[in-house]
């Protein structure tokens, strides 16, 4: 059987408006847009102003949905080829699940709500495939992604295209119009309150990266798009690129226009034309912190980054480059926790060598080895508050972090493993350990027994144990070190922390 | 011409100048005479659809004190010369008719006979006639001096008698009776011994015989009129709910507004004052016809079976060479665009699209927009069935294309209860885009095909309009026509596209960023070049850029059939701009718009013309031609209307038309045949040709499994 070509459908509701595309997959996992709709509704303004959706925004969504019902009918695609996900208006607006209740009631449509860090992951796979090979300097230089939303800004800082940090900031062209709107309304205030807004924020971001090292300014959303549709010239199909002087005048010439005279004088929609200004302002105000000479403008958004990853659900090698994306940007937050770099990693080697050694007893995926991994990098940063009780500071450290590409669900699963890599078990009253799914409490379970065992072999934080070999028996595990060394001390680690492992699994662990 | 000279020519003079020259059509002598005749009535149904919506809008301009037009004359200064010109043309048109083109069809044996000339033998037919079938359909109505003017509708035919007792002392009475709309118009006399069809006409049937309506009352004098009315309002579109109702409306209230003109027969003054005063109506708006009246209900008599001799040679629709007949449709397009030239190719391979796409199995869904349709079109047909079939049908249903409301209203619902998504079109905004896709699911993935085309899904027109159209699957193309019907059916916002370019949104600032780069682009060297066909060139910011392009040094060729505000061949204005207009047999409608654009030709076609209600008023599309031997034949097209020295004529800078003559030692050339007889003899050597090959038919390898 010849395996057919697939039609996907990505619907995006997000903060201005209701988005989609449908495009089809062929059996390599390349893919085109066939079709692409969208109509402007303002649901930010609502859950930004008064924190819920209100009636008139959610039956104009509803009749947007249908609409797009009606087209996806005439694609003849199944349900189980739509993906419909809602980015942060839906994600702050407290009636959302009435709202998700009733677009699946009416439309048939399930709405999953992407979180902030997850919009970031699915931004870079939209970059990475906009830029293609055509900027080389993107692999060699510093770069920032940036997006400012209606609700908020999404941010990544890469060092030689690897992920330093991912940020979601709460700063949006919605709530910034609202904020100025309530003081004066003036444009002048405006470009005040953004430049203290994004001096606050480049200040926070200074300690993963200096930004005026950035070259690569690299620009997504849809007012840059405009931008890009007036000034830039084509880099690909997919991308254009400003250069940075004709950016600034252009900024400069429609900061003071009124939403009015954005909608005529440059021909965009009204629901655009709200917030271009701010938009390009912030921009513009990043913009001044780098030593970028041209902003690179992907047409791409977060829907064909979802795109993306249904075509290449199966493509190992992408994954592997996007894990390790995510494992650049856990030691990037381990660093900014001046961790013990050398112990951790050594500690995250052995215990992902253990993992794999003893996939037959946990059963567990590649999705759980990358937590393990994560887990194993940040299990010590508690450290830099205290000493004592690190392991509880790691877990509110990770819990109040974000690591690009982990859902939120990912990092309550961290932080409780790092939380549990040594000292008490969980039991009742571990509030945030209870909070959790059983099966994800079976993973935190399965792999902080892992990480104790291989954090006990580095006890010294010497890493004299390079290597290890697992040697399974009816009751025991035992561990041979290559080489030979006074094991004492690990030893006795082993025995202090092995016993979650004995729990777990039912093994003993020994070193011999 | 008009004072003060402007830079512009008065749009609604330039209209009537085309009207003229259709009837210089009619006025050809060597023309066959229904040919003729055909153009006289076309004239007049011309000037019936101006004074509804043009004189009638000028009317109410004046009224509420709108100031000078473009070319500097006020509203009163209009309306006077408006009725000064028609006037004149009408004139012309009647004499043509009473002393040319009816003695020349009697001398043929098709005689019209007007009363007093009946003999006593037609008379007595007549009169049974009336009796029989005529008179139980009339319904006279009184005209009394204290209350409304009875009923008379738009358009319609009316007799109007006036009546005494005959005795002295006794007031005279004023009737008026409609003339029946549901009989023919043309009423056939039997046929004697020498074989000539002498026809007479139903109301001077009514008026013959009309005093058996008023028994007790002699008829004094009678006379027939025709009442035109304002048929320019809108529809409330704020009625979103129930647009098809309101839309009735309009067409109810039509028939009701205000009068904007009166045509009478000359044979009663006293009438003719006594209608146009009540009916409230100026000396200029009454328009008394030296013949029979409301020319353009003889247009079917031009249809007459038997008297081929009176009318052109048929020309043929031939199907286009580009599209092999015996292969699936699918194939071709895949492979290549095929142009489509109506009516000198047929509108068959359109039907037959959709015909094909409502049978095949692998097609998902088809959208079209329907603007002038005709109920019992196959088009229409096709979709009701490919919805049967259980595709998704997706139908733009223009509601508001003018005087084809009523029709529209029908078919739309016929089409909706079988299972087709019909959108009534958009509010403020009418749907002049003409495109009609057809999603397909191959082995190889989804396949669209796209018919994007100058002129309407319209079978009957396709024969007499010369349009330009495309077949495309063009992966590009083709997206971007699902893009533009996902905004035309309200599933989302307009997007910016590439190919594609949609009005109101970016069409007309497109255009002008096309001339202006055109400009742009000339030199001493390379000077730059545009040639452009239209309809109508009645947007001033798109004449401004012509005239900043030919101070450039643009070479500016126009074809406008109808309307040119534009004024050519002034020294430091428009001295690179030439304008001619083609009228012949066929009507010119295709948009097809040419720029040289430094070596890299560009060709666009457009259903749209260069005018404001067009450019900003209405969704309408431009697509370019992608394929080189297809831009090559539509430049060919283009530039063979300008060596046309027969039926084309050149527009002066003092805005009068000359007719073009060949020059001394220069062979006719008339572009229209010119077109038909390479088309013919292309065909003639391809099909007369024997088959080299044989078309074998078998299912594809992968079914036969």
């Amino acid at each position: 059987m010849e395996k057919k070509n697939r039609l996907v459908a990505v619907v995006e509701i997000g903060s201005t408006g209701i988005r989609l595309v449908v495009a089809e997959i062929d059996r390599d996992g390349f893919w085109r847009v066939v079709d692409k709709a969208g109509k402007p509704v303002a649901l930010g303004r609502d859950v930004f102003t008064s924190g819920t959706i209100s009636r008139e925004a959610m039956l104009a969504c509803l009749g947007v949905l249908h609409g797009f019902r009606e087209l996806l009918k005439g694609w003849g695609i199944e349900d189980d080829e739509i993906r419909v996900i809602a980015t942060s208006a839906l994600r702050e607006a407290r009636n959302r699940d009435t709202f998700v209740d009733r677009v699946y009631l009416q439309t048939g449509f399930r709405v999953s709500v992407v979180e902030g860090i997850e919009e970031n992951r699915l931004m870079y796979l939209a970059v990475r495939y906009a830029l293609k090979d055509d900027r080389p300097q993107f692999t060699r230089s510093n770069s920032i992604i940036i997006e400012v939303g209606g609700g908020s800004t999404e941010i990544m800082l890469l060092r030689r295209g690897k992920m330093v940090a991912a940020h979601s900031v709460r700063l949006g062209t919605i709530l910034i119009d609202q904020q100025v709107g309530q003081a004066t309304g003036s444009n002048r205030y405006l470009a005040r309150f953004l430049a203290e807004s994004v001096r606050n924020m480049r200040e926070s971001l200074s300690a993963e990266m200096d930004l005026s090292h950035v070259r690569t300014f690299i620009v997504a959303g849809s007012d840059a798009r405009l931008a890009a549709a007036r000034l830039g010239t084509e880099v690909n199909a997919e991308c254009s690129v400003i250069e940075r002087a004709a950016f600034d005048a252009f900024v400069e010439k429609i900061q003071n226009y009124t939403v009015e005279e954005c909608v005529q004088k440059l021909r965009i929609p009204f629901a655009e034309a709200e917030g271009i200004i701010p938009g390009l302002l912030a921009y513009k105000l990043f913009l001044e912190c780098t030593a970028a000479t041209e902003i690179l403008v992907p047409n791409v958004s977060i829907r064909e980054g979802l795109l993306i990853t249904l075509a290449s659900g199966v493509d190992p090698e992408l994954q592997e480059e996007f894990f390790s994306q995510v494992i650049a940007s856990a030691v990037s937050l381990g660093r900014k926790y001046r961790f013990d770099e050398a112990h951790s990693l050594h500690v995250t080697r052995l215990a992902l060598k253990l993992f794999d050694e003893l996939k037959a007893e946990h059963g567990l995926d590649r999705r759980a080895r990358l937590l393990l991994e994560v887990s194993g990098i940040l299990h010590d940063v508690g450290m830099y508050i205290r000493s004592s009780g690190h392991h509880k500071h790691s877990q509110y450290i990770v819990a109040n972090s974000e690591i690009f590409g982990l859902h939120r669900d990912d990092l309550d699963i961290v932080s409780n493993v790092v939380r549990y890599h040594r000292k008490a078990s969980p039991n009742s009253t571990h509030i945030a350990f209870i909070a959790l799914q059983r099966e994800e409490r079976m993973i935190v379970l399965k792999l902080a027994a892992i990480l104790r065992v291989a954090d006990a072999l580095d006890r010294g934080h010497s890493q004299r144990i390079a290597e290890i070999a697992v040697e399974r028996r009816t009751d025991t595990i035992v561990l041979r070190p290559a080489g030979q060394h006074d094991l004492t001390l690990e030893r006795l680690g082993l025995e202090e922390k092995s016993d979650m492992f004995q729990d777990v699994y039912g093994y003993k662990v020994i070193l011999s | 011409m008009e004072k003060p000279k402007s830079e512009y020519f008065n749009r609604d003079l330039s209209w009537i100048d085309f009207n003229a020259r259709v009837l210089e059509e009619g006025l050809r002598t060597e023309t066959p005479p229904l040919e003729r005749l055909k153009f006289l009535t076309i004239v007049s149904s011309n000037f019936d659809e101006f004074f509804m919506v043009r004189v009638a809008a000028l009317k109410r301009a004046a009224r509420s004190g709108v100031g000078r037009d473009p070319s500097g004359l006020t509203c009163e200064q209009q309306l006077a010369l408006v009725a000064e010109r028609v006037r004149g043309i009408v004139r012309r048109q009647y004499d043509c008719l009473t002393k040319e083109i009816l003695p020349a069809l009697a001398k043929e044996g098709l005689e019209l006979v007007r009363p007093g000339f009946y003999s006593p033998f037609q008379m007595h037919y007549l009169e049974a006639l009336f009796q029989r079938e005529v008179f139980p359909t009339l319904t006279p109505l009184r005209v009394e001096e204290d209350a409304d003017f009875p009923f008379t509708g738009n358009l319609r035919l009316h007799a109007a008698f006036l009546l005494s007792k005959g005795e002295a002392g006794e007031a005279e009475r004023f009737a008026i009776v409609q003339v029946p709309s549901s009989l023919e118009r043309v009423v056939w006399l039997p046929r004697e011994e020498d074989g000539r069809a002498r026809w007479t006409l139903l109301d001077d049937v009514v008026l013959t015989w009309g005093y058996k309506l008023f028994p007790g009352y002699s008829v004094k004098e009678a006379s027939l009129f025709k009442v035109v009315r304002d048929a320019d309002f809108a529809v409330d579109e704020e009625r979103d709910d129930d647009f098809v109702e309101a839309m009735s409306e309009v067409l109810d209230g039509r028939e009701q507004s205000h009068p904007v003109r009166i045509s009478v027969s000359a044979d009663s003054p006293r009438l003719r004052d006594e209608l146009a005063r009540r009916l409230s109506l100026g000396s200029d708006d009454v328009y008394e016809m030296p013949g029979p009246i409301d020319l353009r209900s003889l247009m079917d008599l031009t249809q007459t079976k038997g008297f081929d001799k009176l009318r052109e040679p048929v020309w043929k629709n031939w199907w286009p060479l580009g599209l092999p007949e015996d292969e699936p449709l699918w194939e071709t397009i895949r492979a290549r665009d095929v142009m489509l030239h109506l009516p000198y190719e047929s509108f068959d391979p359109i039907v037959r699209l959709v015909q094909d796409a409502a049978a095949d199995p692998q097609v998902l869904a088809i959208k079209a927009t329907l603007y002038r349709t005709s109920g019992d079109s196959p088009i229409v047909r096709g979709l009701e069935e490919a919805a049967r079939n259980g595709k998704q049908v997706t139908a733009l249903v223009e509601l508001k294309a003018r005087f084809d409301e009523g029709r529209n209203i029908a078919w739309a619902e016929r089409l909706e209860q079988a299972g087709v998504i019909v959108v009534y079109g958009l509010a403020r905004l009418k749907v002049h885009a003409k495109a009609c896709m057809v999603v397909r699911r191959e082995t190889d993935g989804v396949k669209r095909y796209v018919h994007l085309s100058t002129g309407n899904y319209n079978d009957k027109t396709a024969k007499l309009y010369g349009d330009l159209a495309i077949f495309s699957a063009n992966d590009e193309l083709a997206y971007e026509t699902s893009l533009f019907f996902n905004s035309i059916t309200g599933y989302s916002a307009v997007h910016t596209m590439r190919k594609l370019v949609v009005a109101p949104t970016e069409l007309k600032h497109r255009i002008i960023a096309l001339i202006d780069r055109e400009a742009k682009r000339s030199n001493q060297e390379y000077p730059g070049h545009i040639i452009a066909k239209m309809n109508s060139l009645a947007d001033i910011d798109v004449i401004d850029a012509l005239y900043r392009a030919s101070r450039a040094g643009v070479k500016i060729q126009l074809n406008v059939r109808g309307i040119c505000m534009l004024r050519p061949g002034v020294a430091a204005l428009s001295e690179n701009i030439s304008v001619i207009s083609i009228v012949d047999r066929y009507l010119e409608h295709a948009r097809i718009f040419y720029f040289a654009n430094g070596g890299s030709e560009e060709l666009y076609l457009s259903s749209a013309d260069w005018m404001p209600r067009n450019l900003e008023r209405r969704v309408e599309l431009m697509f370019p031609i992608l394929q080189e031997d297809l831009k090559r034949r539509a430049l060919g097209i283009l530039k063979t209307y300008f060596r046309d020295n027969c039926r084309s004529r050149t527009l002066g800078s003092d805005g009068v038309w000359t007719l073009m003559r060949p020059a001394e030692g220069e062979a006719p050339f008339r572009a229209q045949e010119r077109i038909y007889e390479a088309m013919r003899e292309e065909v003639e050597a391809i099909r007369g040709a024997p088959r080299q090959e044989f078309v074998v038919r078998r299912k594809p390898p992968a079914a036969r499994e």
